[in-house]
């Protein structure tokens, strides 16, 4: 304020009260953490209706017979792995090396898209030769709107991801980018860790219970 | 829109880019529509949630005329449906909301010396969302039967309980209209929300330690958290009950397995919270105004703190007291009943923490104190029933009655719209550069407080006699008359007193007494830059060195930093 | 950085640039979600704002967030020490001095309380066993304001011994009986003169009337069992044993003056009250 320092003033204040934490941090992992309440949301309700369906086909029909369970953990460690692609390519950045960048970040947009592609395929073969389709039954409104949802956010995160991946090969992206580039990838790791939590819930879980 | 109308004092009127060379009416809305100012955006949260209070208003009193004596015709059943289920979708998510938002938005960066907030582009993007959907919602009364037989505006309820809402037996889209309209404007919520956290987390100035935040900005951010927690599962429940009337999912349908009572457990698990993110902004404004007027510092301030905190936790464990009389288990109705009642410690420290700043004060009784402690008053009433139905046989007893209703517009009108109202006539002068009225300030005071209690006072007594919620009428023998017929009277000095208050909002604007930087002889930063504060807020970067900076400024021989 | 004020020029300061986008963004995001109730050419439409929206809005904050120079404004009044001095509550403790300055301890009030809440427990046990000769009969009343299936119960069941009923009632009257006695601990001193009046007789009277005219409302069954006579006997020798005990308790003077190191028990030579003359 205007007045000159008092003398009296014991100590100036330190410089400023918070430390390293930029905004862009705070609000990225603000987002996470209302996405993973949303996340919670839909989880639990999943959870609640485990072993309460009346109408066949029950998850251990669907998810064990035609899908073998070897196909989607195929896909998911496809999308497991890419958070260390998308690790290594922030890591490449902060050194300056563009080059390695843009092949690590191309790995990650190949993995996630293997991911989607995967489920595309389980999706088509649980409509069209299981016909377990969301208004089938709980098991189907379940499995479809906590995978479907995850799913949706994988798409998200690509479309951003192939953005940059453009950007990045025309020459826009600069290592001066890199926060907001770290900030993709906390995106992309909430995206991967929740899937974890999905899949144990849904093909681990939900797959053995009795109904 | 424009609030402020000091034409020598603002900097608003800088011509921008391309809105050189309009009319002024083209320029001034190209201002407010591209504006990312944190008090722009915050006055048109303001103004929009004091008309869609008049709105609502107008809803009750519909009601109200309705129900003034048995067996009226004014409104059919249908109609009277929509009327309560608009008029508790408007209050919560298109009143409170937008208000406590928009007075957050001015207020943080004012009292913790920033320039704007974290994300502007995010907080603009967050107030529209809120509009559009707001209008959404009320778009559906004017859809009508138009296009596809859209059916009219929702009328099941604002807690929409399911099955009520499949598509079995809620036909048309009105339901999909209100669950859309609130996603909508929830998402905006919970990214303004974000910012708010971020800007309180990381944008404090220079000395502003946590533990030197104004208790305002304390109280804010524990709002803002409950509001990032709290508002997605909402938005989750509501997906599934989209899934389930759009594409034939079956969460809620109870043929197929689903379950009702999973819809209630997720809509309080975000309805309780809820109401804790109204309250407290109400605590966050009369805890900054009982000081000013009693001349003193808060009492308790680190109590205070950890009161808010635990309030903000222990919300998120609550819910199922709105459950109650569904026929849970004895053992989990003891379990929310404890939690329930444990609430009333944080709340009622802060309660002794306000009075005991007022005992031995100099009070000044402005209209800003007045209603301070009005919110006191009828906050405690509102509170002290709130532990009754706390206890299991009392809330079976009266469960879904008009004592509930009461209850809550206790809690809602007089903890909430007494803060707003406070707040209002506290920083209108800081917004506008202007003071409101006194003298109708005070009038408006007391034709609310018996509208008030007469209205509500009397629902307490209809709900003991038997008399239910969410009927559209009643036969004369119930007994129901008298007091129905007192809660309607009270209406008309409720419509007296925001009459008045509207005047006064609008003439004030124009031919209010100039306020100058300090009317109140206040102690937080806001009061430090002039009113209007211009775009950047401060010229130079603030330095604080105790809860009150101004204090210290106003009194060096003494300063407060010695003691904290 | 050690100044505690640092002057920039005005127009140094950079805000964002005003921008449309985000209403674009937020104003296609809603005709997209409108489309599920109207047309999906309206979502399509939606989609398409919603675009641009995300475009300008991508172009407003990359590589750098566009950003303007700060307008002069008029300064703000200075803020200048104030020749009036500050009328103190109490003389010499401070502008910052709390009434009261001195409260019973809280010990005094839990332990009143605790008496209290013994003696009041006998007088209403002598009522049950002089009119109704059970011992248990007013243990169990108490129990119903919280167990719910208590309502239900006949006079019989309500004489005899059940553990639920002594847990709960015992349980209610201990915390009922420790929050009453802390609460007359803190507020007697607040009251200008007749404590005892005040602890012993008024408030009691006050309580009872109010219990009386609600529970005949809320609980006829309830009300129908309680003789209020002896209610207000009991509710009364609560309100002398606690009051008279938290009276002859000696009042300890609050911390407020203290500084913090000395209210966490440190003592050190350097460590000055606050408030004390320098
Ligand atoms: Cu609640």
């Amino acid at each position: 304020m205007s007045t000159a320092p008092m003398t009296a003033y014991p100590t100036p204040p330190e410089a400023l009260p918070q430390d390293g934490m930029s905004n862009g941090k705070f609000g990225i992992g603000l987002m996470i953490v209302s996405e993973i309440t949303f996340f919670g949301t839909l989880i639990a309700a999943y959870v609640f209706y485990i072993g309460r369906d009346i109408n066949p086909p029950y998850p251990q029909d669907v998810l064990e017979v035609s899908i073998a369970p070897f196909k989607v953990l195929f896909n998911s460690v496809f999308l497991l792995i890419s958070s260390v692609w998308i690790w290594l390519a922030v890591r490449a950045m902060r050194k300056g090396r563009m080059g390695a960048f843009i092949f690590w970040w191309a790995l990650t947009v190949v993995c996630g898209a293997e991911f989607l592609v995967g489920t595309g395929m389980e999706w088509y073969d649980m409509i069209v030769n299981d016909g377990v389709w969301i208004g089938t039954n709980l098991f189907g409104s379940g499995f479809y709107t906590v995978v479907g949802f995850h799913a949706f956010h994988v798409t998200m995160g690509l479309i951003v991801l192939t953005l940059i991946l453009i950007l990045a090969l025309l020459g826009h992206v600069t290592p001066r980018n890199v926060e907001k580039i770290d900030l993709v990838s906390w995106y992309w790791h909430f995206v991967d860790g929740i899937w974890i939590v999905v899949f144990s819930v849904v093909y681990i879980f939900g797959n053995q219970a009795i109904t | 829109m424009r609030l402020a109308g000091d034409s020598e004092v603002s900097t608003l009127e800088t011509p921008i880019g391309p809105a050189t060379g309009r009319p002024p009416f083209l320029s001034q809305l190209h201002e407010w529509v591209t504006t990312v100012d944190h008090k722009k955006l915050g006055s048109m949260y303001v103004v929009c949630g004091i008309i869609y209070m008049i709105i609502a208003g107008l809803e009750a009193s519909m009601m109200r005329w309705q129900l003034a004596w048995p067996g009226q015709t004014v409104l059919t059943p249908e109609e009277f449906n929509r009327l309560f289920t608009m008029h508790g979708t408007t209050m919560v998510f298109f009143v409170g909301m937008p208000i406590l938002l928009g007075s957050a938005n001015i207020m943080i960066p004012l009292m913790i010396g920033a320039r704007d907030l974290a994300f502007p582009r995010l907080n603009a993007f967050g107030f529209w969302l809120f509009l559009f959907g707001s209008i959404l919602l009320y778009f559906s009364y004017f859809g009508g039967q138009g296009l596809y037989g859209m059916g009219s505006a929702p009328d099941v309820g604002w807690f929409a309980y399911a099955p009520l809402t499949e598509r079995t037996y809620s036909r048309g889209h009105s339901t999909d209209y209100w669950i859309l309209g609130i996603f909508v404007a929830g998402i905006g919520s919970t990214a303004t929300g974000i910012n708010f956290i971020a800007t309180i987390l990381g944008m404090r100035c220079r000395g502003m330690t946590l533990m030197k935040m104004p208790l305002f900005v304390w109280i804010m951010l524990v709002d803002a958290i409950l509001i990032v927690i709290a508002l997605p599962p909402l938005a989750a429940a509501q997906i599934m009950l989209l899934f389930d009337r759009l594409l034939g999912a079956h969460f809620f349908d109870a043929q197929a397995g689903g379950s009702a009572l999973l819809w209630q457990n997720l809509f309080w698990f975000f309805g309780h919270p809820e109401v804790y993110i109204l309250i407290l902004p109400a605590f966050a404004y009369v805890t900054e105004i009982i000081p000013v007027f009693s001349r003193k510092v808060i009492f308790g301030y680190p109590l205070m703190v950890a009161a808010t905190v635990a309030i903000g936790f222990i919300s998120l464990g609550v819910w199922v007291h709105h459950m109650f009389s569904v026929g849970l288990s004895p053992l989990i109705n003891a379990i929310f009943m404890a939690s329930t009642m444990l609430v009333g410690v944080p709340t009622g420290i802060k309660m002794f923490n306000w009075t005991a700043t007022m005992i031995g004060g100099k009070i000044r009784f402005d209209t800003p104190m007045l209603f301070s402690i009005g919110f006191l008053c009828q906050f405690l009433m509102g509170g002290l029933t709130g532990i009754f139905l706390a206890t299991v046989p009392f809330d079976w007893q009266v469960s879904d009655s008009y004592f509930v209703v009461g209850h809550f517009h206790y809690v809602l009108f007089g903890g909430l719209i007494f803060g707003i109202l406070a707040a209002t006539f506290y920083w209108y002068p800081k917004v506008t550069g202007r003071m409101m009225s006194e003298t109708l300030g005070k009038w408006q005071f007391w034709l609310l407080i018996i509208g008030f209690n007469m209205t509500f006072g009397a629902m307490h007594v209809s709900g003991l006699l038997g008399m239910p919620r969410r009927i559209y009428t009643y036969q004369t023998e119930r007994g129901w008359d008298l007091w129905n017929l007192l809660t309607s009277i009270g209406v008309i000095f409720q419509i007296a007193a925001f009459t008045l208050f509207a005047i006064n909002l609008l003439h004030s604007a124009f031919k209010g007494r100039r306020a100058g930087d300090d009317p109140w002889d206040a102690w937080t930063l806001e009061w430090s830059t002039t009113s209007p504060p211009p775009a950047h807020n401060f010229d130079e970067d603030p330095v604080v060195y105790s809860r009150r900076p101004l204090w210290d400024l106003k009194h060096p021989e003494d300063p407060d930093w010695k003691y904290e | 950085m050690t100044e505690p004020t640092h002057t920039k020029n005005i127009r140094e300061i950079e805000l964002p640039q005003p921008t449309a986008s985000p209403m674009v963004t937020a104003f296609g995001f809603t005709l997209m979600v409108a489309g599920i109730v109207t047309n999906w050419i309206v979502a399509i439409v939606g989609c398409v704002i919603m675009f641009v929206g995300i475009v300008k809005w991508f172009g407003q904050s990359n590589p750098e967030s566009k950003e303007m120079p700060a307008v002069p404004a008029p300064k703000p009044t200075p803020i200048v020490p104030r020749v009036d001095g500050v009328a103190h509550l109490i003389s010499d403790s401070g502008h910052r001095a709390r009434l009261p300055l001195a409260i019973h301890p809280y010990s005094a009030g839990i332990v009143g309380g605790l008496l209290g809440g013994v003696v009041m427990a006998l007088v209403a046990v002598g009522w049950s066993l002089a009119m109704h000769g059970s011992l248990w009969y007013t243990v169990n009343l108490l129990a119903g304001c919280m167990l719910s299936d208590f309502a239900e119960q006949t006079t019989e069941q309500l004489y005899a011994f059940q553990t639920a009923g002594i847990i709960v009632g015992v349980m209610i009257q201990l915390v009922m009986s420790v929050s009453v006695g802390l609460l007359y601990g803190v507020v007697m001193p607040l009251l200008p003169r007749l404590h005892l009046l005040f602890a012993a007789i008024l408030i009691p009277l006050m309580w009872s009337g109010l219990t009386w005219a609600s529970i005949s409302v809320i609980n006829p069954a309830l009300s129908e069992h309680i003789n209020w006579l002896w209610f207000v006997i009991s509710q009364i020798s609560f309100g002398i044993v606690t009051g008279w005990w938290i009276i002859r308790s000696e009042k300890v003077s609050t911390m407020q003056n203290w500084h913090y190191l000395e209210r966490m028990g440190i003592d050190s030579p350097g460590v000055r009250k606050m408030g004390e003359a320098e």
